[in-house]
């Protein structure tokens, strides 16, 4: 590479990077993303389902543009509550049936750099960042895996007024920013293993009941991961599945299971066998997900430096959040960096402008809300054994009522839900998880 | 171990495509005594791509070229004894769907 001078440099190109890229772009500031794949999404996995409203902030014309870059429309979601005895279903058909596609991240986020690339942001790919240039505290540029000329095989190095943080969850360079406060352990992330199934032709259709343009995202919450605190989730995309658990790695790690043997162990659970039946593996792949939430969250900005997306840990595993998350990051940094170039001025007192943005919006006031949230939920078992088997328990009793008293049966649901958790048990659950979402 | 679950790990790796790099290894051992010493050896179960395996003397073996570049074994060793890096770049991991 010869010698090179970017006013930005982004580190990644997963959503977040092409996001902050795109709206550079758009000003007119020289920027250059650096991704280590050979294309921007060939290391990157998730569920998953992109959120059209954060989507058309960088490509007004989405959904409608060809080649589509998504799978299926989110026509129906919800959750499947799985016990060792049968399964319950909670579904519910979207009003607005192109608030949310499903997609591949090979795809989405190769489209995100096409996009990108027309309205002028420089991509390097197969170049990966090693180390930041620095000058104090200062963040001067980056350093790269490339020779520097033909027969100097010192690696490059490509200064920048302005460095965006955009690697995703391993935040080895946020770290070495001196952005954090502490490193994450295997509590603070959940590891993700998933698969891209193909069915028979016209399988998917018929097992789920869904028509052509038709497309489902669930959530399953219960045996499928041996109960311990994790979910399981399918999404249909146009001709195959995606298929995965996520668990936390510290209870994985406890529970000295492999992650591809619980993968097996749901795909062969008797109430969702028949779905996967002659199914087959296209791929197979896995990714963490950051769960250190408002607590590990790092210093957002330094001198000339930010962090966006899941460097940050901006995801929401509840209402399954990231994408769009990462998405709004991008945006509000590269919002912050045009103004640091009107005034000329790229110190973290420009800078921090982005943090002030991102707490004012609702994705910081989500983190506050998780933060309570999460307490309570995983690590309540009871949310992974005890209320699923309930549940089904108390509607299958609800449902074979008949040719019996009903007060009899009535009376037999409540010994149950005594028996399981106990009212005051299910009224403190409700509490708790009510205070924290109000 | 996933009672009555058996999963050949290496045909579910070869669904994926990698670009190995022959040259460089991404992941190290940083004490080989710290892992004799690890009694329950928990990185043998975790990784999602099987990459670590014990050798007939207890010793254990990197198949970095399975990496799916998760890393969970940066955190998830509970001695801090990997020394973890992403591949070269352009080299490794090469999803089709991701
Ligand atoms: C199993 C799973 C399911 C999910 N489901 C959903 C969902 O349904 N909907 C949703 O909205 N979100 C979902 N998410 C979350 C979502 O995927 C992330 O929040 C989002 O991808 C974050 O984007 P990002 O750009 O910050 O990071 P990433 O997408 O991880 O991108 C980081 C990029 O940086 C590159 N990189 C890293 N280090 C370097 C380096 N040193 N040099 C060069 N390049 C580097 C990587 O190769 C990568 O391309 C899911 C995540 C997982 C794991
Ligand atoms: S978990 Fe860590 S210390 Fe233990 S065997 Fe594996 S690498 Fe070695
Ligand atoms: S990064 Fe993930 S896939 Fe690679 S060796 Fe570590 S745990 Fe296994």
């Amino acid at each position: 590479m010869e010698e090179l001078k970017f006013d930005v440099v982004i580190v990644g190109g997963g959503p977040a990077g092409l996001s902050c890229g795109i709206t550079l772009a758009k000003a007119g500031i020289r920027a250059l993303l650096i991704e280590r794949g050979r294309f921007c999404g060939a290391k990157n996995l998730f569920g998953g389902v992109v959120y059209t409203k954060s989507v058309k902030e960088l490509v007004p014309e989405f959904p409608n543009v060809e080649p589509s870059p998504v799978e299926r429309p989110v026509t129906e979601e919800g959750y499947y509550i799985v016990s060792s005895e049968g399964l319950v279903k909670l579904l519910h058909r979207k009003k607005d049936p192109h608030e949310a596609f499903t997609a591949t991240r090979a795809r989405f986020d190769s489209f995100l750099a096409e996009y990108a690339l027309k309205l002028g942001l420089e991509i390097a790919p197969k170049t990966k960042v090693l180390d930041l240039l620095k000058e104090g505290q200062r963040i001067k540029g980056v350093i790269v895996d490339r020779p520097r000329a033909f027969g100097d095989p010192r690696p490059t190095e490509i200064p920048a007024n302005i460095v965006v943080i955009a690697e995703g969850v391993n935040r080895v360079l946020t770290e070495k920013a001196g952005l954090i406060g502490r490193p994450f352990g295997a509590e603070d992330v959940a590891l993700a293993v998933k698969e891209i199934i193909q069915l028979p032709k016209g399988a998917l259709e018929a097992r789920l009941g869904l028509a052509e343009g038709q497309g489902l995202a669930v959530e399953i919450i219960g045996d499928i991961t041996a109960c311990l605190p994790g979910t399981g989730f399918i999404y249909t995309n146009r001709n195959h599945l995606s298929f995965g658990l996520g668990l936390f790695l510290s209870n994985l790690r406890e529970s000295a299971f492999k992650p591809y043997e619980l993968l097996e162990r749901a795909k062969n659970h008797p109430h969702l066998r028949e779905l996967f039946k002659d199914g087959e593996i296209l791929e197979y792949g896995a990714h963490l997900i950051p769960e250190w939430g408002l607590e590990g969250l790092p210093r957002l900005y330094g001198d000339g430096v930010l962090v966006v997306g899941d460097s940050a840990g901006l995801v929401n595993p509840l209402f399954r959040e990231g994408t769009n998350l990462a998405i709004y990051s991008g945006i509000m940094a590269g919002k912050t960096i045009i103004e640091a170039f009107e005034k000329g001025d790229f110190s973290s007192r420009t800078l921090k402008a982005y943090e002030a943005q991102l707490r004012e919006s609702f994705i910081y006031q989500d983190l506050i809300t998780l933060k309570k949230l999460k307490k309570h939920l995983f690590t309540n078992i009871h949310l992974f054994k005890t209320y699923p088997e309930l549940l089904y328990d108390t509607i299958s009793l609800f449902f074979s009522a008949q040719g019996r008293p009903k007060r009899e049966v009535m009376r037999e649901i409540f010994e149950l839900i005594r028996k399981k958790r106990g009212f005051l048990g299910i009224v403190g659950d409700l509490i708790k998880v009510g205070r924290a979402l109000w | 171990m996933v009672k009555d679950i058996y999963v050949n790990i290496d045909e579910k790796i070869s669904s994926v495509k990698f670009f190995v790099d022959e040259e460089y290894c991404h992941l190290k051992i940083k004490s080989e005594e710290v892992c004799l010493n690890c009694e329950r050896k928990p990185c043998l179960s975790f990784c999602p791509a099987g990459v670590y395996r014990l050798d007939s003397n207890g010793k254990i073996l990197i198949n970095y070229q399975a990496c799916l570049e998760c890393g969970s074994c940066r955190v998830g060793c509970p001695f801090n004894n990997i020394l973890w890096d992403y591949p070269r770049g352009g080299f490794g991991l090469n999803y089709k769907f991701g």
